[in-house]
This record gives structure tokens, sequence and C-alpha cells, in this order.
């Protein structure tokens, strides 16, 4: 059977892109088998089929694990594996009745951007506080190294991006329910 | 009552309700997505992922509690809390019902 694996980078917040990009994957006829390393997607030749890929992050789930993947088979949808707390599912389109998605109200998405938030987000604040910042000042003020002020300004900016981004999503759901 | 349990439940979102009015009954949360699908004649199909994350939230709100466990299914009972808020918002509804019945 032919294989082939692709590097893919997707910020953490950026779950309904990867989502879509399997779904994307699987009807060219390349079925999702596994991610693996820093985020090599593994995947296998097969007929083209549309097939809905989706993430939860749940670490309750992952250490009820059994009943956790119990509930969603029981609703069509198979597991694939966790990376990195995430767990994937996907449920072929065929077997849906119209769109389906594993939430169903914008009140249970946003309980998820929370938990990723406290799993992911605020260790990487903490991080960035006591590790990245300090760095770059003492690199720019102190040390004059502007090669590594640059390089380390550089992965700031893109922390700084992803912490917007975030707040941008979790805003967008919060208001919605509200209404 | 727990001002949380205020601002979480009163209103609280359709997927809640139906949550506690099954678990009037002990059940898991797949025989609650099938119940609600009979009750709806297939109009609202709850998710797996907004139902777990719901029941384990639910669960630690004292609202349902944890009685068995099934096949790999964790079986849930409403509590004494959970009635006292689901009479509440039925109360609630039926109050918007009976005004939509009166003339404007």
């Amino acid at each position: 059977m032919k294989t082939k694996k692709q590097f893919k980078y997707f910020s953490i917040f950026n779950h309904e892109k990867e989502q879509d990009y399997l779904r994307e994957m699987h009807k060219q006829g390349w079925k999702f088998i596994k991610i693996s390393g820093l985020g090599v997607y593994h995947f296998e030749e097969c007929e083209p089929y549309d097939v809905v890929y989706q993430l939860d992050y749940n670490q309750e789930g992952l250490s009820h694990r059994a009943e956790y993947v119990q509930m969603f088979n029981d609703c069509g949808w198979e597991y694939i594996q966790d990376y990195v707390g995430y767990s994937y599912f996907r449920k072929p389109a065929s077997e849906m009745n119209g769109d389906e998605e594993i939430f169903c109200d914008d009140a249970s998405r946003v309980a998820m951007m929370e938990r990723v938030f406290k799993g992911r987000l605020i260790p990487l604040v903490v991080l960035f506080t006591l590790c990245l910042l300090p760095q770059f000042i003492i690199n720019l003020v102190s040390l004059h190294n502007y090669g590594i002020a640059i390089l380390i300004g550089f992965v700031i900016g893109l922390y700084l991006g992803c912490f917007a981004a975030f707040g941008i999503k979790y805003a967008k759901y919060k208001n919605k329910t509200k209404k | 009552m727990d001002q949380h349990i205020k601002k979480v439940y009163m209103p609280m979102t359709e997927t809640a309700f139906y949550i506690l009015f099954c678990l009037q009954k002990p059940n898991h949360g797949y025989g609650i997505v099938q119940m609600v699908e009979n009750m709806t004649d297939g109009a609202i199909r709850l998710a797996p992922g907004t139902m777990y994350g719901s029941l384990s939230k639910m669960e630690k709100d004292g609202v349902i509690r944890f009685v068995r466990e099934e096949d790999k299914r964790k079986i849930y009972e409403i509590t004494d809390l959970g009635l006292e808020i689901l009479n509440i918002e039925l109360n609630r509804i039926k109050r918007l019902y009976k005004i939509t019945q009166e003339e404007i």
C-alpha cells in the first residue's frame, strides 16, 4: 500500500484548519493514519471519500479513555489517536444527517477553548514571561547580542500572534453564547 | 443557592436541559442522545464532545451524580439540586409559553 508523509504546522488554536486539511486529504484519496513528531502527518492511499475529521481537547477524557472513546464510538465517531492532548476522531459524511460535529452548541465550543487555554496557553504564557522576555531584554540591553535578540524577538512575535488569535476566536464564540 | 449554579443554569442551555430532563431516570450519555433524538423526531442530535464535557461539568456542579459503570458507559442520575433547578427552568419555559398565548 502506498503511503506518504507531510509536514504541516498548525498553531494550537487552528484545529479547525487542521480538521479541514485532513478532510481534504481523505477526499483526494489519502487516509490519515497518524501524526508524529512536531507535526508529521502520515497518510495511506485509499478510495477518495468525504470523511469529517474532528479534534477534541479534554484531559479528563484522556484519563478515563475507555469510557471517553466509547461515547464517541456510540455516536459513530472513530477514534484515531491522541497527540499533545488533542484527540482525533473521524466519521464519514454519508453516515450523518446533515452536518455533524463533535460539538453541538457554542457553550461547549467555548468550554473546549477554555480547556486548551488552561492546558496549553497558560504554560506558554509562563514560559514567555519567565524565559523568553528576560532573555530578549538581557541580550538586547546588556549583552548587545543583536542577532540573538532578533531571533528571540521573532519568536516573541509568533507568540503574541498566537495569543491574539486565541483572544479573537474566544471572544467570537463567547459573544455568540451571550445572544 | 450558589451564585455559580444561578449563573450557569438560570437559564440553562438546551443541552443541559435535556440532560437533566432525561436523568430523572438513570441513564448513560449515549442513552440520553438516543432519547433526545426520539423525543424530538430527530431534530436534535446531541454530539459526543458536548455530552462528555457537559456530563463531567454537571457532575462537578452537583446537579447530577454518578451511579455505576456498565460496559464502559457511565450511568448518571439527577440530584435533588438538579431537580430543583430543572423545575425552576420548567416554570420559566411555561411562563414564556403562557405569555405567547396571550394577546399583545
